[in-house]
Formats: C-alpha cells, structure tokens, sequence
C-alpha cells in the first residue's frame, strides 16, 4: 500500500506550483568560528526537522534525474526527498539505504557542489536542492530514532569473499555482497575499522560515533570484521584464495606519506599529515591525557599543500592551540583540491594561506627541532597535464619564516605491502594497482577500488568504484 | 583480545611477557616486530619480538619499564588481556652466511638477538657475542645467549663509567685482532646511542654493522612517517616497513634520529621521572 503511495509520477506537480520555484537554498546552521576554534564537536550542526522539510520541498521532482546521474553511487535523489516531502523519513531512508549503507558518511563529506547538487535542475539558477544536507538530516534522525532499516538479504549462496581494508571502498564493497547473499570477512591492519574515516577525517568534521555505527551497520547485513591482521603479513593475497576465498577485493587505502625531499625534512616537531592526523583522530590525541597517545606542536604551525587532507591539518592544529596556522600553496587559491566550503571554514578560522611559495628547506633550532622554514616564489605558467598552471621558481626570491612546527600534506604514494608479496598483480609505475573498467586486477578472482588504484581521492569516488566492483564481483560468483 | 600467558621479571624493571596470538607466530622471522595497545584508550607501542612458538601460538618480546604504557603493561597478570596486538611487522633481520659474525647485545636487544643468532647459527656462522649491561645486577638472558653463541663477552659497566666505554672495549680488541681473525659482519641491538658509536667503531675496518632501529611509530605499517630517517644519499626510510635493520654505515644525521626517538620523551616518560642520560638507560 506505501509503495503504490508513494512510488510513481507526483501527482499534483502542476504548473502552477513549478513556476514558484524557491530559491531560498537553506543554509546549515555551523558552530560560530570563534566558539569552533576551541572545540573538536562537529563545525556544522544539521538541519532541524523544519529546515530539513522546508529544503526538500524546494525540490521540484523534474523528470531528468540528472541528480541521481551526478551520484557516483547512483542514489535515487528524488525519491528520497519525495518521502521527505511527505513527512516520512522512514521511507526516506529506505531508498537510501538501497543505494548506500553510509549515508551519515556521505552528507558529510562528498563533494556535493561538484556531483549531485552540481546536476540538480535548480543550479542553473544558483541554488541547488541542498541534497548532501538533507541525506545527513534522514541519517542522523535514524541514528537518533534508533530505527535503523536494513535492506532485504538475498539467501546465502555460499560463496565466500574477503575484502581487503574497511575504509568507505571496502565497506561499500561488503555490504553490496552481503546483501546478494554472499559470506564476507574483512580485514583492517589497525585497531579500528574505517579506514581514512577513522584516521584521517577529523571528528569536528566526521564524529567517530557516526562512523562507528555505520560500520557496525554493515556488520548487520553479515559481515564479519578482523581488527589486527596485515594482508601481505598475517595472511598473503595468495593464502587468502587458495583457502577460504572465491573472490578478494583489494582496498587498502593511500599508503606512505609523500615528503618534499628537502634538506631538513626529517627534524623533529616536522610531521607527515598522515602521522599529525593519525594522533589527533584515530588516537585521539586532542584529549591527552585521557587517552594514551600526545601530539606535540608548537605555536607556529605551517601545513604544507592544498587539499582537504591540508585543510583538515590547519583546522586540527587550530584547535590543538596553535596560535598561528599557515597554509603554504605553491599555487593560489583558484587551483587548490580543497573543497571550497572547507577553504571557507580554515579562512573563518583564522588560517592564513600564503599562496605561490614553496618550501626549500627546514632550518634547526640547533637541537634537531624545526625552527623556520625557507620558501621561494612562485609563478604560474602554462597548464600542465592536470590542466592547472604550473608553479614556476621566481629566481632568487628566496626567503625563510619562522615557524616551529610543519605538517607536510603533499599526498600519498600505495603501500607496497601486498604488491610486493603478490607478484602477478600489475601495478603501474606509481605504485597503484591496475584495472579494467569494471575494477578487475591482472590477478585472476581479485578486484580493487579506491585510493589503493587512484592514488589518492575522494570518499564517494572509493565508494562508486566499490559499488561498480561489487556488481562485477557478483556476477562472477553468481557463475 | 590476545591473553597474556606468562609474565616474568628478568632484572629490575625488565619484563619478557609471552601474548597468546597464533596468526603472529605463525608469521615470526627474527627481527621483526609487534605493536600492541593495552586499553582501548592506549598508544600503540612497538615491540621486537624476541621469540615464538607456533604449535603454542604464542609470541614473546621482552621489554623495560619506562613510560606509562610499559608500566601499565608490568601491572599485567597471566590471563589478562591486550586490547591489541599485530605482527610481525618489518623486514626479517638478513640471515646467510657471513662467516665470523659479531653480535652486540644490551636492553631489550638482549632476548631480541637470540633468534637472530640463532638463525645465524643454522646458516654456520661463528658468532661472537658481547652482552652489554650497567651493573651487574641487571645481566639477564645470559645463558639463552650463550646457547646460540660460540664466544660470549660480558660487558659490565662500573661505577662511574659510561655506557658505550664499558660496550665498546671488548669491541675493540676484537677490531684490534681483525687482520688476524676477521670479523664478516657486525650485528647489533640496543639503544640508538650504542649502534651509533658501534657504527663509527667499525666503520674504518669497512665491516658491514647492521643496526636495529626503533624510532617512534604510530601505525606501524608505513602509513605515517614518524619512524622516517635519512640515509646516505638523501633519502628517506621508514624504519616500519624498510627495517627495522639498517647498514649503520649508511644511516645519515644520527643526531636527527636520537633527537626524533626522545621527541616525546617529555610527555610520556619524563612525568614518570625519568631523564634523559643520553640513552645511558639502556
């Protein structure tokens, strides 16, 4: 009876209601900079329940769907807010939960402005449906009405796959397969399972409960987790097919940290990004001494690079107590990876971007602690293959910056943990490991998504190239 | 959950715990290493592992109370458990044939070395072992030594002495006889100070000295670079997953990587009272 209500064309989306289109883009209400700045609770707060129905009847349920097209996951956006608009959350979340089994993951961090918003018919005239918003709003009531809807699960096949990391790819991956009935375990190499959810994503920006209880949602459908074991150590690529396994899906995440490979780099207080956010988030160096692990920073902290990963740094060193965050880009502000919205946060903070420079080296303070830094000036030139401008050295416009303490966020390289344990598996020359379009490696009955093929994106991306193996992966068990 | 199955006092404030986790003993090369985390709230601490029994599935790795985590895990109790523990992580020490090996041992590298040289032992190298401690009291693990060595060497500090004096006499008599009876390799486990003056001992005699570093770590894996240090050339190693062994000649500014191991000395052990004696302690 639900479906027949709510499924189909909108009945009374006459044209007289379409040429009332609001354009009154809710905004989200955020944490007061000066207030944020002093705290590690999330920077954004949620829409309450009458912003949340007031957004969704913004939605004007245009046939193209092109909203849905502009998901990497292909989550069926008008039919969500359909429920919405009628009041029922509920079957809000169901849709959802067909097409993603990390909604209060995805709300908060996709690239919305570039996908989904970025295709909503409303955009022409500026102000997209905010979908990212509302899919955090219908995740975050299920957590708090505790009415977690799980999808139907096929009946066991019998099959058995590993996947191989926890991070949103893997995830992704097992609960696709578990919910078509197959018998998934995954490994983590850590204590706890999320991957960069865990690790590199800060709580202010990604609360840790919310991660933990999506994970524990996947377990729901089935899927059986092992916290402590290395594949590539503990058990080969190999051991896992010739025993247990009909299929292995390899997400093992952005490996080691990329460094400037400039004189002084190793000085203490100098950190890789990954190792600054490893100890405030995953082990949660921000509530020293309550928990084990310190993260020592100085008062003048420049984070090298501008992607979110950099964002994520200044903003965390905001908070830790720093009195003064540089941001150094050898770029300006135009071509930087960072989200805008996150730019936007770090500049309400407080963050100071100093644009075209680039470290040349560290200077010790004479007891191998960092001191300053010397930069030199850069220029743009003609674009490059990434089709942004490439940074070019103005000669001798060399000079140095005090600062004592540095966060290096040029990216990552893959960790050859598994490929050089695993010699039939083709990597490129970057390391990453290849595949065909549908995410098969060279390796017979092995798969791989995520930042472990692309080097190093997005969370929705890892997650849409996970939804495309699953299918494949399932077409093979189903053989 | 992985359960301590024994737990002993080896010298003053030197424990050899034995972990019930058979997916890492089955793994174990000589060398290599564990992590573990006590609570849910704890750091992750590495450890070598200094033996392992797979029918038992069980690890050992001895350590020395310092800071807080080593001492919260001396407060531990066969039947206890660790919230975490992985392994082995790192590269296996490089075992083959070398001929005369020379095998420096002090701290935690005391019961770490044993199934080194014990390795070294099936592959028919002669294998000199000098044991290093501050007094005698804190000698331990001196009959496992033996047993895998052809000559043991006891190197007791006195009162007064220092540290790498009281190490590196016998070291050096063995170097003032290598035109007679040359030595192949150099192997040595013990703090960073210690493999450092052992590196520049033997470095005019161009005997290969492998040392075993344990910088800070976090992950363990490769993922976060607190255990990178510069080697000759430039570059840079993580000693998690391109060591734990190095050639000791090739490790560039020493001083950087004893300045990077205390980083957190401050924080984590100097509270417990403890200060820094140069790596005196051990």
């Amino acid at each position: 009876m639900s479906e027949d209500k709510h499924s189909g064309a909108p009945q009374e989306e006459t044209g007289a209601k379409k040429s009332k289109i609001n354009l009154n883009r809710l905004e989200m209400p955020k944490q007061e900079p000066e207030a944020r700045k002093r705290n590690f609770s999330e920077v954004a707060t949620g829409y309450t329940h009458e912003m949340a129905m007031e957004e969704a009847s913004r939605c004007i349920q245009c046939k193209k769907r092109n909203c849905q097209q502009g998901c990497p996951v292909n989550i069926d956006i008008p039919d969500f807010i359909k429920f919405l608009q009628q009041g029922d959350i509920e079957g809000a979340s169901r849709v959802l939960k067909t097409k993603t089994s990390l909604p209060g993951i995805c709300g908060r961090v996709c690239p919305q402005e570039l996908q989904c918003e970025n295709s909503c018919t409303l955009n022409r005239k500026g102000a997209p449906v905010a979908i990212g918003r509302l899919e955090r709003f219908i995740a975050d009531w299920e957590r708090m009405e505790g009415a977690v809807t799980t999808p139907q699960i096929a009946p066991s096949t019998g099959k058995r796959v590993a996947v191989v990391g926890t991070g949103p790819s893997g995830l992704t991956v097992a609960s696709d397969l578990a919910i078509r009935g197959h018998e998934v375990t995954m490994f983590e190499a850590l204590h706890v399972a999320g991957g960069v959810l865990m690790y590199g994503i800060p709580e202010f920006r990604l609360p840790k409960e919310i991660v933990q209880r999506e994970v524990q949602y996947v377990k729901t459908l089935g899927v059986d987790i092992r916290l402590d074991t290395v594949i590539g150590i503990n058990y080969s690529l190999d051991e896992l097919l010739n025993s247990r396994y009909e299929a292995v899906y390899l997400a093992t995440g952005a490996g080691l940290p990329m460094f400037l490979r400039v004189p002084g780099e190793n000085l203490n207080m100098v950190y890789s990004a990954n190792e600054f956010l490893t100890r405030t988030n995953l082990m949660k160096a921000y509530l020293y001494p309550e928990y084990d692990t310190p993260l020592k920073m100085g008062k003048r902290v420049a984070v090298i690079g501008g992607g979110n990963v950099a964002m994520d740094s200044a903003r965390c060193a905001v908070r830790l107590g720093a009195r003064k965050v540089y941001v150094i880009y050898r770029r300006t502000r135009q071509e930087m990876p960072a989200r805008l919205e996150e730019v936007e946060n770090a500049e309400e903070e407080g963050i100071e971007f100093n644009f075209l420079c680039s470290p040349t080296g560290f200077i010790s303070d004479g007891r191998n602690n960092v001191a300053a830094m010397e930069l030199i000036r850069m220029q743009l030139g003609e674009p490059d293959a990434s089709g942004r401008r490439r940074p070019e050295v103005i000669k001798g416009s060399e000079y140095t910056m005090d600062v004592d303490t540095v966060v290096v966020s040029l990216g990552t390289s893959p960790n050859p943990l598994i490929s050089s344990t695993t010699p039939d598996l083709e990597t490129s020359r970057k390391g990453t490991v290849v595949i065909d379009e549908k995410g098969k490696t060279s390796k017979a009955r092995v798969w791989a998504g995520g930042d472990i093929v692309s080097g190093g994106a997005t969370v929705i991306s890892a997650m849409g190239e996970g939804r495309r193996a699953a299918s494949a992966m399932h077409e093979f068990l189903s053989q | 959950m992985f359960s301590v199955v024994t737990h002993e006092e080896l010298s003053p404030k030197v424990h050899k715990m034995t972990v019930k986790a058979p997916s890492v003993a089955e793994k174990s090369k000589p060398g290599q290493f564990v992590i573990l985390i006590v609570d849910e709230k704890g750091e992750r601490v590495p450890f070598t592992i200094s033996g392992w029994d797979v029918e038992a599935g069980t690890v050992d790795f001895v350590y020395i109370e310092v800071g807080k985590t080593t001492q919260q895990l001396a407060t531990l109790k066969p039947g206890d458990d660790l919230a975490h523990f992985v392994g082995p992580l790192g590269k296996p020490t490089v075992v083959d044939h070398f001929g005369h090996v020379v095998a420096v041992a002090s701290g935690y590298g005391i019961a770490a070395l044993v199934p080194v040289l014990k390795a070294l032992k099936e592959k028919e190298n002669r294998v000199t072992t000098i044991l290093q401690a501050p007094d005698r009291e804190r000698v331990f693990g001196q009959a496992e030594l033996e047993a895998v060595s052809d000559r043991m060497i006891l190197a007791i500090g006195s009162n007064g002495e220092d540290m790498a004096s009281s190490t590196t006499r016998p070291l050096r008599k063995l170097l003032a006889n290598h035109h007679r009876d040359p030595i192949q390799r150099v192997i040595v486990m013990g703090s960073i100070c210690l493999m450092r003056v052992i590196s520049e001992m033997t470095r005019p005699y161009s005997i290969k000295t492998m040392v075993h570093l344990t910088p800070l770590m976090v992950d363990g894996t490769g993922m976060c670079g607190a255990c990178r240090l510069s080697v000759k050339g430039g570059g840079t190693r993580f000693a998690c997953v391109h060591g734990p062994e190095f050639d000791g000649h090739e490790v560039d500014g020493w001083d950087v990587l004893m300045a990077r191991r205390c980083t957190y000395a401050d924080e984590s052990i100097q509270q417990q009272g403890f200060q820094c004696r140069g790596c005196s302690q051990w």
